[in-house]
């Protein structure tokens, strides 16, 4: 018993570490390629470098609890680094950033390792922690003195945080003017108005800091006071944040002659009289005495002597804020050491399910409708019961509520499938880093141009597809792509540009990868694929050029003469297009010589909800997914003909191979022979397959669930679905049941394809 | 998350020893007219027997799915799976739904549960006494103190159900 229950919450814990060290490692991928993109263009904005710091940190953190020493030990240095080139005494530039990348890489396969699945680099991570020793520490401090310019309380700089300050200084080194901004918010929603106010403030300039000015007209309301740097001109800021309770104003420059005046209320407020120094507050003014707030109008500071600043003293209110959680939350927001806040918001982001809660405010409005629904029920019922009414208005009046409820449960279901959407960035994150890793690996320039990542695709989807767009874009570099010197050559500019766009189609969602390179060779397509012993010269004559194209598909083939270490070696794109097959996709391709190369998925949007067929076989239900059905027909046992031991059908002039579910699935035939069955012909790409069953019950949209691992090992069930009377139905695999029954047909095709007008293997091809 | 799994780990330590000191409570159970138990804690919840669907071509012993709540439960015939008598199911049958820690919770059939034993480790007598290399799947045979010299033998589900 005690070895039972035990093992099972550290395996549990384990996997959450794992999944959650990934995502912040691919977190921490994608803010280096938003560096990568910033400097670029020149400049780096400090919340990307803020982002990159606060995910080494919780990373840190995450893997020193889980005794991931080396992992820990990469992210003490890392973050070391990070944190001087936060507060400017290391400037960020390309050889820091290639380190990042290495050090994001390493910090992939170090996972592996503690997963077991891969050998220790650990020569790789001595070299890097050196290297990143030699980066750490090797600038000088901050330059003091630039903020004397403006008439600013030299006291602030005892309140701002290491890094507020640093941001302070820097803005005012760039010339960028100062502001003060006060706003006066209602306590209830701080949260949210501030907020609001900071992603108005954003396109402005940067808000250095905000404080509470300690003064509220009531106990409902704080002030903030809030400091910002901006080129924007006073009017702009006006109007770019104008709202109630604001007024924005400049500060002024100090002039030689005037006097310190502190422009700011350089301590915050504390708390609340009945409780003192709270941590926080501590932390950011151990000179205070807890006792002066229960008496100043404004706390005391050692050098309270100096005025006040005049916003502080116009207001008459005693500065009784009360502690609520709101205010308190502001204040560690606005003075709490910054990789404690910023944990906390990573986490927010990392680890929920990441569902946009507007989608959940309209289930709960569904929720609440449903319930109107419901008390309508209850009222009717009593009626009902009380013999009260017409029965013919009580049944109107039923069937009227069944409509209402009905159309709210598929508003429902559409909205919990929209929970389950998440937007293909998710996916497209990882591509960037490997287009970067794989091009410097063969020296070629590439971009990579992503549009539409915004659209969204069920989870589960989102999931399986990172490894297909994966061996696509690898391959677009290493086949597509030409040298930059031959690109140059060619007219073309020397970097080459892989687009990945997404969009949504109907009921479907289009990625396109196109790579802008030489293009595919039908040529060298056809002499490989005959080599291969693939085809015949005869047959490749006759073939169209998208039937040429799919040939990049099949097992085993790749132009390349020469496996690399990315690509070529003959798995891949085979494997790209069993992969999406089972997500219910397709793929295509087309290419023009010299222009490039375009490869189409087409995916559904979800796999959740599916249309399928009710079938009956021996009394027995089964459901085949509508997808793969193209027709249902009456069996017409007088058509049934056996070719090489298996039953051929002639459907309008074709053959139709068929199968009969009974038999493959085993179950006793019933007493009584049916008079007629039905055939349920399904298609997948260019085979098709009719399956033979006792009745074909109609179509219903279902919910399939998955069977579990214990019934791993049994092919031809996609899952099972609980029909409304409460009965499961097990959901065939059209797919897998058609390769089952039809491949051991196949290699007996095979011998005959010489006298066929296409060989099986293009047939397989085609369906690309 | 993680946090989540340390508590879960706590409420377990804590339901383990808050069994009243070193008793271990056990779920005995009928299988082909003999007794037997199983640790209450590997067993999640008891259901009466439901309709279950078969899944074609599925192991013998796997009798098929049920929906429980909505979730899908394979459901395992024990009596098949220890190569036991069946006897057709009746108004006793019950499927025990497993909790022994692995991904997926079981349902096994089973011909009837009785009582719930609080056994002492000196009324469990090791699987040894029954001679020769017992099978892993036997724990050790109950021999409860108050029982009227009732004997029964102890199933580890553990071994029974990671071979699915």
């Amino acid at each position: 018993m005690a070895e039972g229950g035990g093992q099972d919450p550290n395996d549990k814990a384990r996997e959450e570490f794992f999944s959650e060290a990934q995502e912040l490692i691919d977190g921490l991928g994608r803010d280096l390629l938003a560096i990568d993109e910033a400097l670029k263009g020149g400049s780096v904005p400090p919340d990307a470098i803020n982002d990159v710091f606060r995910g080494v940190h919780t990373l840190k953190g995450l893997t020193g609890v889980f005794g991931a020493g080396r992992m820990a030990g990469l992210s003490h240095v890392l973050e070391d680094l990070l944190d001087d080139v936060r507060l400017g005494r290391v400037p960020m530039g390309p050889s820091v950033l290639d380190l990042l990348f290495q050090s994001v890489s390493l910090y992939v396969r170090l996972l592996a390792v503690e997963s077991g699945a891969a050998t220790d680099p650990l020569s790789e991570l001595d070299d890097l922690l050196s290297t990143l020793g030699q980066f750490s520490h090797k600038g000088g401090g901050a330059k003091p003195g630039t903020a004397t310019q403006y008439d600013l309380d030299p006291g602030i700089f005892g309140v701002l945080t290491e890094y507020e300050e640093h941001r302070l200084r820097s803005n005012i080194q760039e010339g960028i003017a100062l502001y003060r901004i006060r706003v006066l918010f209602p306590l209830a929603t701080i949260d949210s108005a501030l907020e609001n106010l900071k992603v108005r403030a954003k396109p402005l300039g940067e808000i250095v800091t905000y404080l509470p000015t300690g003064s509220g007209s009531d106990v409902d309301t704080i002030e903030l006071d809030i400091l910002m740097a901006s080129n924007a001109s006073i009017h702009e800021l006006r109007a770019g944040l104008a709202g109630a309770g604001i007024t924005v104003e400049a500060v002024p420059k100090r002039s030689p002659t005037s006097s310190s005046r502190p422009a700011m209320p350089a301590t915050p407020t504390p708390a609340t009289p009945a409780t003192p120094t709270t941590p926080v507050s501590a932390a950011v003014m151990p000179s205070e005495s807890p006792r002066a707030t229960t008496t100043t109008a404004m706390p005391s500071r050692t050098d309270s002597s100096s005025p006040r600043d005049s916003i502080a003293s116009t207001s008459g209110d005693i500065p009784s804020v009360p502690a609520t959680p709101a205010f308190k939350a502001v204040r560690q927001g606005s003075q709490g050491p910054v990789p404690a806040r910023q944990e906390v918001s990573l986490r927010s982001v990392v680890q929920t399910v990441r569902v946009d809660i507007r989608k959940l405010d309209r289930l709960m409005t569904i929720v609440g409708e449903l319930a109107i629904v419901r008390t309508a029920l209850s009222r009717l019922s009593e009626r009902a019961r009380a013999g009260a009414g017409d029965p013919r208005e009580l049944l109107i009046e039923l069937g009227r509520l069944h409509r209402v409820f009905e159309r709210h449960l598929s508003q429902m279901q559409s909205g919990i499938l929209e929970v389950r959407m998440v937007p293909l960035g998710q996916a497209f994150d990882k591509l960037g880093r490997i287009v970067r890793q794989i091009s410097r690996v063969h020296g070629k320039l590439v971009n990579l141009v992503v549009t539409g990542a915004e659209t969204e695709i069920d989870k589960l989807i989102v999931e399986e597809l990172s490894d297909p767009l994966m061996h696509m874009i690898r391959n677009a570099i290493d086949h597509g792509i030409e040298s930059s010197d031959e690109r140059v050559r060619a007219g073309k500019p020397a970097a080459g540009t892989i687009a990945l766009n997404a969009f949504q189609k109907g009921n479907q969602v289009v990625i396109e990868v196109e790579d802008d390179g030489h293009g595919m060779d039908r040529a060298k397509i056809l002499s490989v694929a005959i080599e291969r012993g693939m085809l015949t010269p005869e047959e490749a004559h006759d073939l169209s050029t998208r039937e040429v194209l799919s040939l990049v598909f099949l097992a085993g083939f790749t132009t390349k003469g020469e496996a690399t270490d990315l690509s070529g070696r003959g798995v891949g794109l085979d494997v790209v297009r069993t992969n999406i097959g089972k997500l219910g996709g397709v793929i295509d391709i087309t290419s023009e010589m010299g222009i490039g190369t375009k490869m189409t998925i087409t995916l559904p949007i979800t796999l959740a909800i599916i249309n399928v067929l009710l079938v009956d076989v021996s009394e027995r239900l089964f459901a085949v997914p509508l997808a793969n059905v193209t027709e249902a027909i009456v069996l017409d046992e007088g058509h049934v003909r056996t070719v090489e031991a298996r039953e051929m059908l002639s459907v309008r002039g074709t053959s139709l191979p068929i199968c009969r579910l009974a038999n493959l699935f085993r179950i006793p035939p019933r007493d009584r022979p049916r008079v007629r069955s039905f055939v349920v012909i399904t298609e997948l790409g260019e085979r098709r397959l009719g399956f033979v069953v006792d009745e074909v019950l109609g179509q219903q949209d279902i919910v399939i669930k998955p069977l579990g691992k214990s019934l791993k090992s049994v092919r031809g069930f996609a899952g099972a679905t609980e029909l409304g009377d409460q009965r499961l139905v097990l959901v065939i695999d059209a797919a897998e049941l058609i390769d089952e029954v039809l491949a051991s047909g196949e290699s007996r095709l095979l011998a005959l394809a010489g006298s066929h007008h296409v060989s099986p293997m293009l047939a397989k091809a085609e369906e690309a | 998350m993680v946090a989540l799994a340390k508590m879960a780990a706590e409420r377990r330590a804590l339901r383990r020893s808050g069994d009243g000191g070193k008793r271990i409570e056990h779920l005995a159970l009928s299988l082909a007219g003999e007794k037997y138990a199983v640790p209450i804690a590997h067993v999640g919840e008891i259901l009466r027997l439901l309709p279950i669907t078969e899944v074609p071509r599925a192991p013998s012993d796997v009798l098929g799915v049920i929906s429980v709540r909505g979730r899908l439960v394979t459901v395992v015939d024990l009596r098949r799976r220890l190569g036991v008598h069946e006897s057709p199911f009746d108004g006793k049958t019950r499927i025990l739904l497993s909790d022994v820690g692995l991904a997926e919770s079981i349902g096994l059939v089973v011909d009837e549960v009785h009582q719930v034993w609080r056994l002492a480790a000196e009324e469990i007598e090791a699987a040894s006494v029954l001679g020769g290399e017992p099978p892993a799947h036997i724990a050790g045979l109950g021999r409860p103190a108050g029982g009227n010299g009732e004997v029964f033998v102890i199933l580890n589900l553990r071994p029974i159900l990671a071979a699915l």
